[in-house]
């Protein structure tokens, strides 16, 4: 059989993972695992909550999209499967620690420097932040004994995993008014490994 | 220790130069065993996703990167039926007669054992074989060479206004040759120029292994075995031939494939480390050489917005049109030395390092938003593929880590010479230039991205030079062959898989015609 996009039947979402609940798998978007609230395994909720923060304000509309349950996904699946853009970028798996050590230096930086939590940081401060940590480390990154990656790296990542989130679904590209042009739509199920 | 029944040949590795050479063995007789280290990918694996498409991206044993411009294995290695080739772009370019003689032409870095004129009739064969797309006339830089089967790629809405700057500062363009169908040929459908080629294309318009040669293959009983990672190529005692291989499976079982034959397929970093890693010193390693001479061509990335739209979703990923004015006479460049072309209008994607949301990192927020809705429309880029001159002390080595199996991991080294620096420097103010003269309302270049490897078992006249003769042996084994474009000696300024192609149809047919003296 011949494969293209006019003889391949169009079934929907086009970032479907497949996410534990008890014991089973439901094929969700990461959009979706947002709204329904779903438990992470392996990113803690303030870690969570970090990423959407930072990574919404890097890329607007990641937090809606999933960006946290989508991180959590791919850490939680085998290194050939783990489809972050982490792999590409001479990082050795598991991914978890350079999220944790990223997470925490950010949490810490911005502690030192506002003397408030990163939920409470206006637009204005956290633009501010942004602006220096992509060129270059903000006071109180890396503090001693929490060594961290470098902070214009870290952004690179997080901000590629936001864009990958919130514009590579189908839905985004029509937003975008570009045409999706599947041969074979990415709808099946990614299988997460047992714990 | 389990014991396979002897096979004709065994390949180590299904990419581009595996699945070429055991087609053609297999085709004249040979029993052909693949041995894949990845697992098995087919046609509708390939789902049109730049997520789902790192998949097919390298995830075997870790490469530990070393040196100031890293080689980019995640990126540029494959893994799985198909290796790289799978995610290719089909930009298939030839060599020019320079690439093969710049020590004797400029009295630097190396010479190849052959010549272009040598390996002409094997591109001009390989071309009507698998099809290529594009206009001969056209490509006024191009060496002598049959005309290309297929007519060009259609020039979409973006190539075109990237051309008003070419033509304005007077420079040459012609359709880029690519090996993609612009209509059906030889049982395979023309392409539909959505841009999903770094996906990989279920079509077969695109030539990947799964479309060409590995169905070959297999209609002659060659035999492929995935998830089998070779862990040492056996040689008698006196060292002078090869044996065979011992493979693992996923289960960690150890088997052992005799063989009349062995050809490492495996690309650039994983042969090198398996040579080194099968006997004290490596094996085929008289010269020292082994490993070393690793390439990678500097990606010149330059970007822009455009008042017009541009369509940058339509056409082949690889791109659609060419320049090659800076390819010949690779000491007259106005900085550094050496050659590149210019691959021009890819069609991209909004996400993924090529897509056009990580093509300026320097914006977020709001104005992410606003560039995001402006990009989709308005962008408009080009890459220029710059030479990586060849430096014996970028190598690979054996790492003092080890996979599961006890196998040493791969360690590499890479820092870019000064004039190959020099040389990315002057294409990337080149591309401004022309994007400003095509009207761009902005523009903006990326940082040097390592594309293509190439090297690190290096062709040559002799055995004090180089790790294999022009057909791929190895020197000190007569039964022992390598293909792929680890033989480079130098990576000239193109694109390496017509290459691979080429010299593999080269080297199957000089095994089939000494086989009874080789083996």
């Amino acid at each position: 059989m011949k494969i293209n996009r006019r003889n391949f039947t169009l079934t929907g979402g086009a970032l479907t993972l497949g996410f534990l609940l008890g014991d089973g798998v439901i094929s969700l978007t990461p959009a979706e695992a947002k709204a329904q609230n779903l438990p992470f395994h392996r990113l803690t909720k303030n870690q969570a909550s970090l990423i959407d923060i930072l990574g919404d304000a890097i890329v607007p509309g990641a937090k809606a999209a999933g960006l946290s349950h989508y991180i959590d996904h791919q850490l939680s699946v085998r290194h050939q499967d783990n489809l972050l853009i982490l792999r590409y970028l001479r990082v050795n798996p598991p991914f978890d620690g350079f999220y944790s050590a990223s997470l925490q230096a950010f949490e810490e930086a911005i502690q030192q420097r506002y003397h408030k939590e990163p939920s409470d940081l206006t637009e204005v401060e956290i633009s501010d932040f942004i602006t220096i940590m992509m060129q270059k480390n903000p006071e109180f990154w890396s503090l001693p004994g929490h060594e961290a990656p470098p902070a214009p790296f870290f952004y690179f990542v997080l901000r590629s995993d936001a864009i990958d989130v919130t514009y590579s679904t189908m839905e985004a590209f029509d937003s975008l008014d570009i045409p999706y042009m599947a041969h074979l739509e990415p709808a099946h199920t990614w299988e997460v490994s047992p714990k | 220790m389990n014991y396979a029944e002897k096979t004709d040949v065994v390949i180590v590795g299904s990419g581009a130069a595996g699945s070429l050479m055991a087609a053609k063995l297999a085709e004249s007789g040979k029993k052909v065993i693949i041995l894949e280290a990845g697992p098995e990918r087919t046609l509708k694996d390939l789902t049109s996703s730049q997520i789902h498409a790192r998949r097919l991206k390298w995830s075997g044993d870790l490469v530990m990167e070393n040196g100031a411009q890293p080689i980019g294995n995640g990126f540029n290695s494959g893994y799985g039926t198909g290796g790289a080739a799978l995610h290719h772009y089909a930009v298939w370019p030839r060599l020019h007669a320079e690439d093969f003689k710049i020590r004797s032409l400029h009295g630097r870095h190396l010479d190849w054992p052959i010549s272009y004129d040598d390996l002409r009739p094997y591109y001009d064969r390989i071309q009507q074989e698998v099809g290529i797309s594009g206009d001969s006339q056209a490509e006024v830089w191009r060496p002598d060479g049959a005309d290309y089967p297929l007519p060009p790629v259609p020039a979409f809405q973006q190539s075109e206004i990237i051309a008003e700057g070419f033509k304005k500062l007077g420079k040459s363009l012609s359709p880029l040759p690519l090996a993609l169908n612009s209509r059906e040929y030889m049982d395979r459908p023309g392409c539909l120029w959505d841009g999903w080629c770094d996906a990989g294309c279920p079509t077969k318009a695109l030539a990947n292994p799964l479309a060409v040669y590995l169905p070959k293959a297999k209609k002659h009983d060659c035999q492929i075995i995935h998830d089998a990672t070779v862990t040492r190529v056996l040689t008698e005692q006196n060292g002078k031939k090869t044996i065979g291989v011992t493979y693992r499976i996923k289960d960690g079982i150890e088997i052992t494939l005799m063989a009349k034959m062995v050809i490492l397929a495996a690309f650039a970093i994983q042969t090198p480390r398996l040579l080194l890693a099968s006997a004290e010193g490596g094996l085929a390693n008289r010269s020292g050489l082994l490993g070393s001479y690793i390439m990678s061509h500097a990606a010149a990335l330059v970007y822009g917005l455009f008042e017009e739209e541009t369509e940058p979703y339509m056409g082949p990923t690889g791109g659609q049109m060419l320049n090659q004015d800076s390819y010949d006479h690779k000491d007259k460049r106005p900085q550094g030395f050496g050659s590149y072309q210019w691959m021009i209008a890819q069609a991209v994607k909004p996400n993924d390092l090529l897509g056009f949301g990580g093509s300026n990192p320097g914006i977020f927020g709001a104005k992410l938003t606003e560039f995001m809705q402006r990009a989709a429309q308005h962008f408009g880029g080009m890459t220029a593929c710059v030479e990586d001159l060849p430096q014996r002390e970028n190598r690979v080595s054996l790492s003092s880590e080890k996979d599961k199996f006890g196998l040493p991991l791969a360690s590499v080294t890479h820092t870019s010479h000064k004039d190959s620096l020099a040389l990315w420097q002057g294409a990337k103010q080149e591309g401004m230039e022309i994007f400003k003269a095509a009207k761009a309302e902005q523009v903006w270049t990326g940082p040097l991205g390592p594309m293509h490897l190439m090297g690190g078992t290096i062709m040559g006249q002799d055995a004090e030079t180089s790790v294999t003769n022009s057909y791929g042996q190895c020197h000190d084994i007569d039964n022992l062959f390598i293909a792929g474009p680890g033989l480079f000696p130098t990576s000239g300024g193109v694109n390496p898989t017509f290459t691979v192609h080429a010299l593999t149809l080269r080297s199957s047919e000089y095994i089939l015609k000494n086989w009874s003296s080789l083996t």
